[in-house]
């Protein structure tokens, strides 16, 4: 079973939809023999991924789609067996660091040694390299980043890395001059329109435009969602006409209603209360950040002007210390509490001379 | 774990004094090891070794305390001089009756239900079959083995005891070779390591031959196994019918992981095996040691997948097998720590029993009560210290100084004493400072008990204006009092402050204190983030108490268990769905796994939630389905009833108890755990604090 997302997407630099110039400068590197480290970056759902195997395709051809998955254990430094998943073709290997948690800097250099020592083999083979993918590289440890950017210059010759992240100011310097940046943007409501219409001739249904425009609102510039709602939308009602309900994703319904909760009451019951709230969310492995994100948003549309910088100082705050910190709830709890109070003191201290 | 240290030091000196200055030979066999008497071997130190005596088996008690009473054949007890018999008072007066018992009743009852069900199968007869294994847990000093030998006595069978015989060989090879001790220290440590897994077959042998030959010994010998005296069998008056249980009191070294395992092993075949004729249950005593040790909740709670390790720590889960807890062959009756007053009567009745043939005077009723009340519950510390006040008393008699007998006796009754959780956390959320008014309930002792900590408490220097928001009244509750006493780690204690400081709160300007407290607390410490904070306790203490309201308003708040730990396990099993169902996306196992890299595991989380809704709406009938667990993280129906607020914290519960949350056992439990009638604390007590 594969999902549209999946099943539709291109395999080639030229069936992309758009970014066409990214596409052609991708294409000449891939031809000309000196491809570098790369790095590519841009929000959530851009394409940065298809991007990337495109790119993979190009250099290697058909081979680099035949995917396995080895499950690989490393061992940490405290002995403790780390089970890592880790998807190769022969000519290129890509993993997710952040499925080590804090020992990711013991995975990345574990690998790169390995792949580094190893020449390619493969007397067809279109390049002498091989090219490891690190996803998610924005959430990887510092350790990890300093321990790469030895790695990548010493090894050039038979190791070529792609780095996937959605924001570059996570990545330590040394890393971000070692690679060409390649930022592929979120496409706007014409691309993605084109986009869905493909996706619908391939499926095949027809499309009306009420629907396409619906979606693309309601996805916000993120491709994945909005090829997902579009599966779910045509699944719930065939026909795709009359009052479509976008299905959201529970948890953001249920981020929107905690804020509610926050806005309606200030008192340490309600505390409590949002608290339960919270461990469910967390309970349904929504990361806490993305909870903090999306409850702050909803509070500062229901909040005064005057408390809308406050509210998101302070998310901002307490974000960063969920980040160094080992219980997220405390966090988030902390923010929640304060918000309240900013909240109650607004009106509580609201200087009522001017009306009298 | 004190105790054991200074008692081992003072033996092991006083066996070198003894050595050297006298000259005595090594005694040999079973005779050589003598149990001395620390107080008393002081004071006549030759004649303590004339006292029979067994081998002590502290060094391998995995307790930290000394042994339970009653090491000796029973004795009928006669008035004895404490100038001719030297040994403890825990062992010249131990209990040979229910009513000596300072354990409550039901308790008792509890077990001797247990036991006439083993050996008769209760009502039905069919019993017998699920009593094989019967665990006593509770704190040190609260009766447990003594009112299995009581039992014994009483209902007529044979205690089969395990003694871990570490101290036998080794310590004979340090007496022979003492003077050239430095040469075989290589040797004895060696010989050790290689002992203990002998020992442990030692142990097995012990518990096949016990459970299934024993009848060959009954009418013969009092000693199960002569040669070893590893195991003593102690024979009932003639004409008795002969049924035996097997006590283990001393255990193996379960702490090592491969004994562990092979202890385990050996008690699932024991209750597995099909029941011989006469029956014999088991029952083992398990003295619940304190947990305390930083940072091992910390590991799990934050690194998420890694599992924790519950190493260090005696306590029923390590003693018996999962399988073994959840199953129906094991039952367990916890002790709680004896009450003020059946303490205060036992010790009575103890005082009058020995001085009814003494010339001196027994100590006044002031030292009763500071033994009972520094004693926390442990009968056989508060006879211990009640034998040192009276030894110090006899001492100082001639002076008559009564200022240095309070203060000797304060040196005497001052062990390290742990609070229990609850009254921790009471003295906290409660937040009492200077001058506060007493509580509705307060006993007139209690507010004059206020009033002198009161006077003691220096005020607190005005602050400047600018910092009025800040003053606050001296409170009473000293920070490193409580750091010293806490049961429980900073981490543990910050989630116990976080699940229950709301109610405390008059509005949500206290909360907002104790909030960013608790998210500074958990986020300070070093770049790394296995650093932690080293003053986190203290901090988060005076945190609290600096932004709760003062006095806290009485609401009748009841203090729960923290509830992470129940979400802790829901979020890993959500993550294990969202792990299957990732496989399910991605096509694992179809061999056309393409887009591994765009499916995330936080990606599927969030994103596929709508539509795995809407094929579960449709229903749709596709060849590969997606796991139905992804309901347990896509599924996320919002109510406003608040879910449920959790377990209230029982005030006899030690932190043992939250792993419960983490690990689903299902204990069973007779006899419910607060019916500690006479009561240890009533429940306005907390107030106190």
């Amino acid at each position: 079973m594969a999902l549209w997302v999946d099943q539709f997407r291109p395999r080639t630099l030229d069936e992309l939809h758009y970014h066409r110039g990214l596409s052609e400068r991708l294409k000449s590197l891939a031809a000309s023999g000196d491809f570098p480290h790369m790095l590519f970056y841009g929000p959530s759902g851009a394409g940065k991924k298809t991007r990337i195997s495109c790119t993979l395709r190009q250099l290697f051809g058909p081979g680099a789609e035949k995917l396995k998955i080895d499950q690989r254990v490393f061992l940490s430094p405290s002995k403790r067996k780390l089970e890592v998943n880790i998807v190769q073709s022969n000519f290129h290997l890509e993993i997710t660091p952040s499925e080590a948690g804090n020992y990711d800097r013991v995975v990345i250099q574990e690998l790169l040694k390995e792949i580094a020592q190893t020449q390619q083999v493969d007397l067809n083979a279109r390049q002498r390299f091989k090219v490891v993918i690190i996803n998610e590289a924005d959430s990887l440890s510092r350790d990890a980043q300093a321990a790469l950017r030895r790695t990548m210059e010493k090894y050039m010759s038979n190791m070529r890395i792609i780095l996937c992240a959605n924001s570059t100011s996570r990545l330590i310097a040394p890393i971000k001059s070692r690679c060409l940046l390649m930022r592929v943007a979120a496409p706007n409501a014409a691309e993605m329109e084109v986009v869905l219409k493909y996706v619908a001739k391939r499926a095949p249904f027809t499309l009306p435009p009420e629907a396409a425009k619906k979606i693309i609102d309601d996805s916000g510039g993120n491709l994945r969602k909005a090829i997902l709602v579009l599966e779910a939308l045509k699944m719930q009602s065939p026909d795709l006409t009359g009052p479509l309900a976008i299905a959201k994703p529970d948890w953001e319904t249920y981020c929107h209603k905690v804020a509610d909760l926050i806005v309606s009451e200030q008192t340490p019951a309600r505390v409590m209360e949002v608290r339960a709230k919270f461990y469910e969310l967390l309970s349904h492995c929504i990361p806490p950040t993305v909870i903090l994100k999306t409850v702050a948003e909803r509070v500062v549309e229901r909040v005064d002007e005057s408390l809308k910088a406050d509210v998101m100082h302070w998310a901002a705050f307490y974000e960063v210390r969920m980040r160094i910190g080992n219980k997220k709830i405390y966090h988030l709890e902390a923010w929640v509490v304060k918000v309240m109070s900013l909240y109650k003191h607004f009106f509580y201290d609201m200087d009522m001379s001017a009306f009298d | 774990m004190t105790s054991k240290g200074s008692q081992k030091k003072t033996k092991s000196s006083l066996s070198k004094v003894n050595l050297v200055k006298f000259g005595t030979p090594p005694p040999s066999g079973s005779q050589k090891f003598k149990r001395i008497d620390p107080l008393t071997a002081f004071k006549t130190p030759s004649s303590s070794w004339k006292s029979d005596g067994e081998p002590s088996s502290s060094q391998g008690s995995s307790k930290g305390k000394g042994k339970a009473p009653s090491k000796h054949s029973i004795k009928t007890v006669t008035a004895l001089d404490d100038e001719q018999d030297d040994r403890m008072w825990v062992d010249i007066y131990e209990p040979t009756t229910e009513a000596e018992l300072a354990v409550h009743k039901k308790k008792v009852e509890d077990v001797r239900r247990w036991l006439t069900e083993a050996f008769e199968g209760g009502p039905s007869g069919k019993l017998k079959k699920y009593r094989r294994l019967l665990a006593l847990t509770g704190p040190a000093g609260t009766g447990k083995t003594t009112t299995v030998r009581v039992l014994a006595e009483e209902m007529g069978f044979e205690i089969m005891e395990w003694r871990n015989a570490v101290g036998e060989s080794s310590a004979r090879q340090f007496d022979d070779s003492f003077d050239s001790f430095s040469d075989n220290y290589d040797y004895l440590s060696s010989n050790y390591a290689s002992q203990s897994e002998a020992l442990f077959s030692k142990f097995e042998a012990f518990l096949n031959r016990a459970s299934s030959c024993q009848n060959l010994f009954i009418t013969s010998t009092s000693s199960f196994s002569p040669s070893s005296s590893q195991s003593k069998a102690r024979s009932p008056p003639a004409g008795k019918p002969k049924r035996q249980i097997i006590l283990l009191d001393d255990l193996p070294n379960i702490l090592h992981s491969g004994t562990q395992t092979q202890f385990h092993a050996a008690l699932q075949s024991l209750v597995t095996s099909p029941i011989s004729t006469p029956p014999v249950p088991v029952i083992i005593v398990v003295s619940d040691a304190g947990m305390r040790g930083e940072a091992s909740d910390e590991r799990m709670a934050g690194g998420g997948g890694w599992g924790k390790s519950k190493d260090g720590v005696v306590d029923i889960r390590t003693v018996l097998s999962r399988e073994l807890l959840g199953g129906p062959y094991v039952t367990q009756i916890g002790f709680n720590p004896i009450a003020p007053t059946l303490l205060t009567k036992a010790l009575q009745a103890l005082l009058n029993k020995h001085f009814s043939t003494s010339s001196h005077t027994p100590p006044s009723r002031e030292v009763l009560d500071a033994v009972v009340e520094s004693a926390n519950g442990d009968i056989r510390s508060a006879i211990m210290a009640l034998q040192f006040a009276c030894v110090v008393e006899l001492g100082t008699k001639s002076r008559k100084k009564k200022g240095t007998a309070t203060a000797v006796l304060e040196s005497v009754t001052r062990r390290e004493q742990s609070l229990v959780l609850f009254h921790l956390m009471g003295k906290v959320l409660y937040n009492k400072r200077k001058g506060d008014p007493p509580s509705a309930s307060a006993s007139a002792k209690d507010i004059q008990r206020e009033k002198l900590i009161d006077s003691q408490l220096k005020d607190p220097p005005n602050l400047p204006p600018g910092l009025q928001e800040h003053e606050r009244r001296t409170s009473r509750i000293d920070v490193d009092v409580l750091y010293a006493d806490s049961p429980i780690d900073s981490s543990l204690f910050s989630l116990y402050i976080h699940q229950n400081y709301p109610q405390f709160c008059d509005g949500v300007e206290q909360c907002e204190g104790v909030a960013d407290w608790l998210s500074w607390v958990d986020a300070s410490g070093g770049e790394a983030w296995y650093q932690a904070n080293p003053h986190r306790f203290h901090l988060l203490t005076l945190g609290t108490l600096h932004s709760l309201p003062s006095p806290v308003a009485r609401r009748s708040q009841k203090i729960y268990k923290p509830a992470f730990f129940d979400f802790l396990q829901k979020e890993k099993n959500a993550w294990d769905s969202v792990r299957d169902t990732r496989g399910w996306v991605i096509g694992e196992g179809t061999g056309r796994e393409k887009s591994f890299g765009t499916w995330s595991q936080t990606r599927v989380a969030m994103e596929l939630g709508g539509i795995l809704k809407a094929r579960d709406a449709t229903g749709s009938s596709e060849s590969l389905p997606p796991p139905t667990s992804h309901r347990l993280f896509s599924n996320l129906g919002f109510t406003f009833a608040s879910l449920g607020v959790g377990e209230p914290l029982g005030e006899n519960e030690m932190s043992a108890q939250v792993e419960e949350g983490e690990n689903e056992y299902t204990v069973r439990q007779t006899g419910a755990s607060h019916d500690s009638g006479g009561g240890w604390l009533e429940s306005d007590d907390i107030e106190d604090f």
